[in-house]
């Protein structure tokens, strides 16, 4: 932070901490002219607003970038505009739609619920996600390598993929004993098949002088698997994670949404049939935040295992 | 299977023994005749530079002497055995650099030296490979991936991978069309040095005059699927580029190869068939 900003820099950070402020002074002095039925305390929306703004001022010191300002100065108007709209009484419906104060209070109310809903996400999404990867890389790199595997393999998959994954999860959740065992066979197929069919690509789209070279050093079939095959595909591997994973998260909150009652998709869904829409908001807006955390984490093993592509 | 070499005038068996090789590629439609009936003895330790334009045959050759290709008809023997496939007792330097890209410049030395099937223990591995790496100069770049070494950087560290293999041949397939000028004179003066040193048995593709000369004992000069013609180079190493081109036998050579090589008929080329 030693060298400081461009001029310009200053004055968008100004501009936006001015929205901050102003978004504080109406969250906590700003009356509300209409009658609502309930009114929310306003320690969890407060908390977001300062960590949004100590978030922003980090990441614009670190990166230097201008976008970082544009993008503070539209979170903290469309607060502004919410919060000023709610208070207004332009907002009728505050069943459908919460004031911020309201929706951030949900993660106070109810701390516990979603912490273990997460946690068990999580571990459904870790534990069928890391079977679907490790088995759809192995057999997708043996049957990119050897084409009477992937002769029998590819039309196979070829079918499977196009069928959604959720379509044939009401059928899993039926056949598998527990609600754990068959939200994490959904998620498997869900990765398994797209994995096996990037691998196979990958490895057809290797250069071929890599593997000439590898096969005047006297490198065999299995060695050329592991030793040459695999580390050429592993960038390529580690890249298509995140976007996998996105789609398991989609297909675990559409599980969850079927009837196991565990984790943030059964969150949402609960609180939907409790004609609860603010819990329902909340726990959209903890599932973005998941993914994209994970995303972060992702780019970050990427970066740490993929040193040769920076 | 193990047979007798055929041995030369002096009475020493032949390195390496093409032996009537013809190869043709064949897709549904079209047969092209890539080598017919060809015929060459090479001895132990002599650098042969394969001369030719671009189709006539030469990179095929490499390949059936590397063993990625097999040959249709005839055999070629290394040390007197026929060569059934891709061994590492032949390493091979191509020219599109085919370095690993996850590995940096040291790990694909040392993956040459892993692969050469000699028993080292770690640390001889790592200061062998530390050898090779200064022997071709980089010893500033070894931790260096190959997405961030030039062309040349990255052909001197194929060259020390293929030295590590630790194999008695060196086959080179243009291993320096891709670099400019200035570097390949540089290369190539690297490369005559090691492969003395090494004693190494090398056959260089080339389509370059100049380096055939500059590098070759022999040069064998290729005409669409044969040999057109093999001429001797009677000139010492280590040969300095700036002095060889004064000399009289440079001169005679350079108007033969041209000859040669852009089919003009000239009288007088001594030539001299599997010598």
């Amino acid at each position: 932070m030693s060298k400081g900003l461009d001029k310009g820099m200053y004055l968008e950070l100004g501009i936006a901490t001015v929205l901050f402020v102003i978004n504080l002074i109406l969250t906590l002095t700003f009356p509300y002219f209409t009658i609502h039925k309930a009114y929310y305390d306003s320690r969890a929306y407060i908390t977001v607003l300062v960590a949004a703004f100590v978030i922003y001022v980090l990441y614009l010191f670190h990166s230097r970038k201008k976008s970082a300002s544009d993008v503070a100065v539209v979170l903290f108007g469309f607060f502004i505009l919410w919060e000023v709209s709610y208070k207004l009484g332009w907002v009728h419906n505050d069943l459908l739609i919460p004031s911020p104060e309201g929706l951030f209070h949900v993660y106070l109310e109810k701390t516990p619920e979603i912490l273990s809903d997460v946690w068990g996400s999580l571990q459904l999404l870790f534990w069928g996600f890391l079977l679907a990867a490790v088995f759809g890389t192995l057999l997708g790199l043996l049957a990119g390598w050897i084409p009477r595997v992937r002769e029998v393999l590819l039309p196979i998959s070829n079918v499977i993929t196009l069928i959604p994954p959720l379509m044939f999860s009401a059928y899993l959740i039926m056949i598998f004993t527990t609600f754990r065992q068959a939200a994490i066979a959904v998620i498997f197929f869900a990765v398994f098949w797209p994995t096996f069919q990037g691998t196979v690509a990958r490895v057809g789209m290797i250069d071929k002088q890599i593997i000439e070279a590898a096969r005047t050093m006297g490198v065999g079939t299995f060695g050329m698997l592991a030793k040459v095959i695999f580390p050429y595909c592993l960038p390529g591997i580690i890249g298509s994670i995140s976007k996998s994973l996105r789609g398991a998260f989609m297909c675990l909150s559409g599980a969850e949404m079927l009837g196991i009652n565990l984790g943030i998709g059964y969150f949402i869904e609960k609180y939907k049939s409790f004609a609860d829409y603010r819990c329902v908001l909340a726990g959209i807006l903890t599932v973005g935040l998941i993914t994209t955390l994970i995303d972060l984490a992702v780019n970050k093993l990427q970066k740490i295992l993929v040193k040769w592509e920076y | 299977m193990s047979e007798a070499a055929g041995k030369d005038l002096t009475g020493r068996p032949y390195k390496i023994e093409i032996q009537d090789v013809s190869f043709d590629y064949v897709d549904r439609r079209t047969c092209f005749t890539a080598l017919q009936h060809i015929n060459l003895n090479i001895r132990e330790g002599e650098f042969i530079c394969i001369l030719g334009s671009s189709g006539c045959g030469k990179s095929t050759l490499l390949s059936l002497l590397s063993g990625l290709n097999r040959a249709k008809e005839g055999r070629i023997l290394v040390n007197g055995e026929e060569i059934k496939g891709p061994g590492i007792d032949r390493a091979v330097v191509f020219q599109q650099y085919s370095l690993f890209p996850w590995q940096t410049v040291k790990e694909n030395v040392l993956f040459g030296i892993k692969q050469s099937g000699k028993k080292y223990s770690r640390k001889e591995r790592e200061e062998l490979a530390l050898q090779y790496v200064e022997s071709v100069g980089l010893l500033n770049a070894k931790d260096r991936y190959p997405s961030q070494l030039s062309g040349g950087m990255k052909q001197r560290v194929a060259v020390a991978r293929a030295l590590a293999l630790q194999s008695d041949v060196l086959l080179l397939d243009e291993p320096f069309g891709a670099i400019d000028p200035k570097l390949r004179l540089e290369l190539q003066e690297l490369v005559s040095k090691l492969c003395v040193e090494h004693k190494k048995t090398v056959v260089f593709i080339t389509h370059d005059i100049d380096e055939a000369i500059l590098l070759g004992d022999r040069i064998v000069v290729m005409e669409p699927g044969r040999i057109r013609t093999i001429l001797k180079v009677r000139l010492d190493h280590p040969r300095v580029r700036e002095e060889l081109i004064r000399t009289a036998e440079y001169e005679k050579l350079h108007r033969q190869l041209i000859a040669a090589f852009y089919d003009q008929v000239e009288e007088n080329i001594d030539t001299e068939v599997a010598l």
